[in-house]
């Protein structure tokens, strides 16, 4: 089932315009992110009409194939090259993400430009999403987490009480 | 000099057992291997059945124990050094894991062993309430 709140997929698409007369065209690949297979083909397209001179009716698809995550037990610092539409114009943006997956990234990201920036997913493009390595990382939020010794109390802990004890005699502990 | 008592005990730090409360994993102990972000920590638990995963920090509960573990190192090594340190004993003597095992106890108890529970509970009352009385 496709939930708005799963995560994105990586998909490599592989397409090329149709020749009315038989030459070789250029052959295309797009690193695309998206919820389904239906969803890929159509940002694909999306991107290649803005990049080349191809309509998905002028083109077709010769191969997509889903990314799976090669290390997802490993945890990595994501830098993102995001082009995206404000009310008032296009920026570009380098952004910075802790994740397992390139994929968790790029999720984090579409969520990250919707609360900061309350930009749709429509008018994001992530242009380039790059593995960084520690050293290289520029926002102090991902580098923080680059401490080798890194540890933090739970000061002040509020847990999800269940609704059975919303009312009690004594107030909880927050205590660790 | 005195070194003063610091006012948190438990920190989630790299080797920290923590207990999963909530979802798929709940009722098991885990060792953090590594913090994702503020909200999210990469747990493993080789001798409870836990696999290596990214887990929310509201679904666990820090305990007191610790190992000493690289950062993001091995499950291999994660277990060797439980066992060396004894954490599965350990923990099990622990008041979370003697909690829920009460309450795992509970949840299973049948008619009758519910019955001799209340009617344990009413004399374990009855006999309170009669000494409160006499002081």
């Amino acid at each position: 089932m496709r939930f708005k709140c799963a995560e994105l997929k990586e998909y490599q698409i592989v397409g090329k315009p149709l020749s009315k007369t038989n030459e070789k065209t250029p052959i295309y690949k797009m690193r695309i992110f998206a919820p389904d297979e239906i969803v890929a083909k159509s940002r694909f397209w999306y991107f290649l009409r803005q990049l080349k001179k191809v309509r998905k009716v002028n083109g077709e698809i010769l191969r997509m194939t889903l990314v799976s995550n090669s290390s997802p037990t490993k945890i990595k610092n994501f830098g993102i090259w995001v082009r995206y539409d404000s009310r008032s114009g296009s920026h570009n943006m380098y952004r910075e993400y802790r994740d397992v997956s390139t994929t968790g990234a790029v999720t984090q990201c579409y969520r990250d430009m919707a609360a900061r920036h309350r930009a749709r997913a429509h008018s994001i493009q992530i242009m380039k999403v790059e593995e960084v390595k520690a050293g290289d990382c520029k926002r102090p939020i991902i580098k923080q987490m680059h401490n080798s010794t890194l540890k933090f109390p739970l000061p002040h802990r509020i847990l999800k009480y269940n609704k059975k004890s919303i009312f009690v005699a004594e107030r909880p502990s927050t205590m660790q | 000099p005195k070194i003063p008592k610091m006012l948190y005990q438990r920190f989630i730090e790299i080797g920290r057992v923590c207990y999963i409360r909530l979802g798929d994993h709940a009722g098991k102990s885990c060792v953090v291997v590594d913090m994702v972000d503020q909200k999210h920590l990469l747990v493993d638990g080789p001798e409870t059945g836990v696999p290596r995963t990214v887990i929310r920090l509201n679904q666990v509960a820090i305990t007191d124990l610790k190992i000493t573990i690289p950062r993001g190192c091995k499950t291999k090594k994660v277990r060797q050094e439980l066992l060396k340190a004894e954490i599965p004993a350990k923990f099990a003597k622990s008041s979370l894991a003697r909690k829920a095992a009460a309450k795992a106890a509970t949840a299973n108890l049948g008619d009758f062993e519910r019955f001799q529970s209340r009617v344990a509970k009413t004399l374990r009352n009855r006999k309170i309430r009669s000494t409160v009385k006499k002081m």
